[in-house]
């Protein structure tokens, strides 16, 4: 197996990767497929309220969330949820559900059919639940529509209604925001934080890290399927954005801009391109002030300020640097 | 959107079968399958057609082309898409989820998806071999060769169950299973051959079809009302086994 070195965890006061009213706790848990690790020593708890776990593809989120479903076999470690392993209590299926980042829905059903199974299985007589659910999701219009007929975004929606109809204390959400168009994604926000601040656990993963901003304040960073780092969305956003970036700026002017720019100490290399100038800064956020301003006092015109590796990968690069 | 209406605690249903049967009705049986369902069905009154190319008595063409064609190759194939269909194929697709994170007690999940296979195959495959006998000119061999494919139905879709529960690629291995277990070596072997729903359908059907020439029948292995408590037991062993198997079952999703 190729374990990934250690990571290095953003602290704030205590373990910032544990809460102190956990339902969920994952304690040094790795899942590997053969030669591939997949998670690794991976501890941590979530508690009521939104939890974002953010990570580039691949880095053990989907991994991560199917354990504490109790859908993936641990090699090692253990997880609980409200106190059960979900492997071998089918029990605690009452109060935790999961919304898969798969596309795949049961052919041949409405999205009304499958959210009333859903609510069958666990024992739901109410039947206005499951027109509830359809309309908390916006769906209730079309819930007699087959699934396999959906845009991605309906059907994600649909899993959600599936999900939101067994009234989950913990609800697992695997990329829920893909595929929704803009106006969705708002409202599924807020609903998500309305769950949360009912006091729900919601456990929300996103490759975005803006969709994790907007959503949870507290956040759990996975790379390379290790805890890159924990703590309050500020303090990660503070680790990443102190780190050094390239910033591309063309402007009409662009070489008195560089020769404002190059005095700043936070600039640490000016490149001039045939167009444009590459700017090096260990502080972003103060690049992004003075540029426009310098812009202005000099009465050059800005044509594009564009962050060259600004990806959620490269951040990630750099916090476990 | 609003939040969510759910009442905490409503009441809650004892057992979970019938919406487990009726899912599997609905969800695990999609147009494509059905046509898929409908091919071995066509093909076993096509069978029947056949026998009537055969030079002997109608009885005795019919049992010839049900033993071999009908039994041997029809019935395995649709009792295959049947029952990868309602559990291996799902849980490939990525979509068990819905019903493995329930409450709901694993037995009541094997179970539910079994019976909605056998009746799938109680509506499709059943008639389809009754009715062959019919086409084949040999009517009075139409209950045996509908018990025969009932039985056949009522284990295979068990195995393809368990099969469904234990191999990650369950239709190749159902396959294999069907034609180099049981064909192959069911042939050869009679103790592979006494476990085996082809050749104890098969045994069950020439009991009880009239006029069957002894050379059809095979010794060594139960006939009749041994055969049916034979597959009986395969049955529910293996039902036992898929309902064991279940709970280790890894659901790494269609993406994976």
């Amino acid at each position: 197996m190729n374990v990934p070195p250690p990571l290095s965890v953003v602290s704030g006061e205590g373990d910032p990767a544990f809460v102190a009213d956990a339902t969920v706790e994952v304690r040094d848990a790795s899942v590997w497929f053969g030669q591939k690790v997949a998670l690794s020593e991976m501890s941590c708890s979530f508690g009521p309220g939104i939890t974002g776990l953010l990570g580039p593809n691949g880095a053990g989120k989907t991994t991560l969330m199917r354990s504490i479903a109790g859908l993936a076999n641990l090699k090692q470690g253990t997880v609980r949820v409200l106190g059960q392993d979900p492997r071998r209590n089918r029990g605690v299926y009452s109060g935790l559900a999961l919304v898969p980042e798969d596309e795949a829905v049961p052919p041949g059903l409405t999205a009304r059919q499958l959210v009333r199974y859903v609510a069958d299985l666990h024992g739901i007589a109410d039947r206005s639940a499951v027109d509830g659910a359809l309309t908390t999701v916006g769906l209730l219009d079309v819930g007699d529509r087959r699934v396999d007929g959906f845009s991605k975004g309906m059907r994600q929606r649909t899993k959600v209604a599936a999900a939101l109809v067994t009234d989950p204390q913990v609800l697992v959400l695997d990329e829920p925001l893909n595929g929704a168009d803009p106006v969705q994604r708002g409202r599924l926000i807020e609903l998500f934080k309305r769950l949360g601040a009912q006091g729900r656990t919601v456990i929300v993963s996103s490759h975005v890290l803006n969709e994790v901003e907007r959503l949870a304040e507290r956040v759990i960073v996975v790379v390379h399927g290790r805890l890159a780092a924990a703590g309050s969305q500020r303090a990660i956003r503070d680790a990443m954005d102190d780190r050094p970036r390239r910033v591309l700026v063309r402007a009409d002017d662009w070489r008195r801009l560089a020769a404002a720019l190059v005095h700043h100490e936070w600039v640490t290399a000016v490149a001039l391109d045939v167009d444009a100038v590459v700017v090096s800064t260990t502080r972003a956020g103060d690049l992004a002030l003075a540029v426009p301003r310098l812009a202005s006092e000099l009465g050059v015109r800005l044509r594009e300020v564009r962050p060259l590796d600004d990806s959620l990968d490269s951040l990630f690069r750099e916090l476990v640097r | 959107m609003n939040a969510p209406t759910v009442t905490p605690g409503a009441v809650r249903r004892r057992t979970a079968l019938v919406p487990i049967v009726r899912y599997t009705l609905r969800a695990c049986v999609p147009p494509k399958r059905r046509l898929g369902m409908l091919v071995p069905c066509a093909g076993a009154v096509l069978f029947g057609l056949l026998a009537l190319l055969i030079d002997d008595t109608r009885n005795v063409a019919f049992a010839r082309i049900a033993a071999d064609g009908i039994f041997g190759l029809i019935v395995p194939l649709a009792a295959l898409v049947i029952g990868d269909a309602v559990l291996g194929a799902e849980i490939r697709a990525g979509t068990f989820h819905f019903t493995w994170m329930s409450p709901v007690r694993m037995w009541q999940v094997v179970v539910g998806r079994w019976i909605g296979g056998c009746l799938v195959a109680f509506v499709t495959l059943v008639p389809a071999c009754a009715l062959a006998a019919f086409v084949a000119g040999a009517p009075g061999a139409a209950g045996a060769a509908a018990l025969g494919a009932a039985f056949a139905s009522i284990s295979y879709v068990a195995v393809f169950v368990a099969v469904g529960c234990i191999a990650k690629r369950a239709a190749v291995w159902s396959l294999a299973i069907v034609f180099l277990v049981e064909r192959l070596l069911g042939l050869a072997l009679t103790g592979i051959a006494q476990l085996s729903p082809t050749w104890e359908s098969r045994a069950i059907f020439l009991a009880y079809a009239p006029d069957v020439p002894d050379t059809l029948v095979r010794d060594g292995i139960p006939q009749g009302g041994g055969a049916i408590v034979r597959l009986t037991i395969v049955t529910a062993v293996m039902l036992g086994l898929a309902i064991w198997r279940l709970p280790r079952l890894q659901l790494s999703g269609a993406a994976d």
